[in-house]
């Protein structure tokens, strides 16, 4: 084999005996060759330095003693939870088949329940009115405002100048009803679908209508 | 081409402890004054079966396996950790370590490399980690003087500053060289089997070592000055 000092670090980096040889060869007659191999191997003999083979006598003991503690610990584990671990006794494909019948039949089982889940209304929900109640009563309450505004109208000489002490009393209930009126209407323009403001409302709307009925009727 | 940048000749110090080289063909060991050996296939399938009988034993849990395997690679395994970590105490607790996740999960070795094979690996990872935690220790602690592996005794022979001009020279090399040099021309190993340790390919342990003992020979080797002008 004929080798040439461009070869040199090819063969030092992945070089065949034969090679190593021919290079060997070739460095008898190529100082320059001969130093680099020379080098290269002096760095193969000093690792050597870095070999260090003598023995710990108690790092055998010192090693023996934790496999030993290491394996009844496992022991002790494993007893505790041996019911658990029975199927260590199968093969891997036998354990990810269980495994995944496993996990099929909770699938299943979770789909079964959420679609026989039994439709509950919450306890809440029922003193909130739906949409269509809701327009409902209002365009009642509208009617129903509309209404009492007609009696006020007809009662008004009466309670702008009352001649007697009781229109006196009814005009200051009736301011009392208004107030009340007003912040219950605030209060359902906050919360449109509470029904239990709606029924308060409706009450003082209905005490309004009584009262000023009563005035009509002192009048006649 | 200069000489190395050390003052006596290689061959003049190198240690006296015989190297232990049992199958690895090393061309450049024929011209040390050691015999080249070639792996006879019957050694080999010996070794093989010995490894697997190794390894069932472990399996089954028999103490005097691991014991067997401490006998026979337990210096080998000091020794790589101990060059790894940069000191002897660390190195027994690496090695510790290893055998008891050894222990732990020989279950899962299913004999893709050989068991032994695999062994240095889980060595080398204990290594690792070792060294990173001990990184963040010294992160924490601000502690400069665990920079430089502590000079301790080592064996007879040994030459200690060709040791420590080596050391330093090895510092210089990033982690995956000086492992594969290590690996290679400390311990032995041939490429194939420092494959398996550090989960690389034979092609790319053989790169790395060359990129290794270049970049070692450049860092050992004194300037090129004058002389080397004066003699062209």
């Amino acid at each position: 084999m004929n080798i040439r000092c461009e070869d040199r670090e090819k063969i030092f980096e992945n070089g065949t005996p034969a090679e190593w040889v021919a290079l060997e060869a070739h460095s008898a007659n190529c100082a320059v060759c001969a130093e680099e191999l020379r080098t290269w191997k002096s760095l193969s003999t000093a690792a050597q330095e870095l070999r260090d083979y003598s023995d710990t006598p108690s790092l055998w003991p010192r090693i023996e003693r934790a496999l030993v503690e290491q394996a009844a610990a496992r022991k002790h584990r494993a007893e505790r939870w041996g019911w658990l671990s029975f199927g260590l006794g199968f093969s891997l494909g036998w354990q990810t088949a269980a495994a995944a019948t496993l996990v099929l039949i909770l699938t299943v089982s979770a789909g079964w329940i959420y679609l026989h889940r039994p439709t509950q209304v919450v306890q809440g929900e029922q003193s909130l009115l739906k949409r269509p109640a809701l327009a409902e009563v209002e365009r009642a309450q509208a009617a129903y405002e509309q209404a009492i505004d007609k009696l006020a109208a007809q009662a008004k000489p009466e309670l702008e100048k009352p001649t007697t002490s009781l229109q006196a009393n009814y005009r200051e209930k009736l301011l009392v009803l208004d107030s009340a009126i007003n912040d219950l209407r605030a209060q359902a323009g906050m919360n449109p679908s509470n029904a239990h403001v709606r029924q308060q409302l409706l009450a003082m709307y209905q005490e309004k209508q009584q009262t000023l009925e009563d005035i009509l009727e002192e009048k006649r | 081409m200069g000489t190395m940048g050390l003052a006596l000749r290689w061959e003049a110090r190198i240690s006296s402890v015989p190297r232990e080289r049992e199958k690895r063909v090393d061309p450049s060991e024929d011209l040390t004054g050691r015999p080249s050996q070639t792996v006879a296939p019957a050694a080999v399938t010996a070794a093989t079966s010995e490894d697997a009988e190794l390894a069932a034993r472990c399996r089954a849990g028999d103490l005097a396996g691991y014991e067997h395997l401490y006998a026979r690679h337990g210096v080998r395994m000091k020794n790589v950790a101990r060059n790894l970590l940069g000191n002897a105490i660390d190195a027994e607790d690496a090695v510790q370590e290893t055998f008891l996740k050894v222990q732990r999960s020989i279950a899962s070795f299913r004999g893709q490399s050989s068991f032994v094979t695999w062994t240095y690996r889980i060595l080398i990872n204990t290594c690792y980690d070792a060294r990173r935690s001990r990184m963040r220790k010294k992160e924490v602690a601000n502690d400069e003087s665990e920079d430089s592996p502590r000079p301790e005794p080592r064996a007879p022979g040994a030459h200690p500053s060709l040791r420590m001009a080596l050391e330093r020279a090895l510092a210089s090399l990033t982690k995956h060289q000086r492992d594969v040099f290590l690996l290679y021309e400390v311990e032995g190993f041939h490429h194939a089997e420092i494959a398996g340790m550090l989960d690389i390919t034979e092609t790319a342990s053989k790169n790395t070592l060359f990129q290794a003992k270049r970049n070692l020979r450049q860092v050992l080797e004194p300037p090129r000055g004058d002389s080397a002008a004066g003699a062209r």
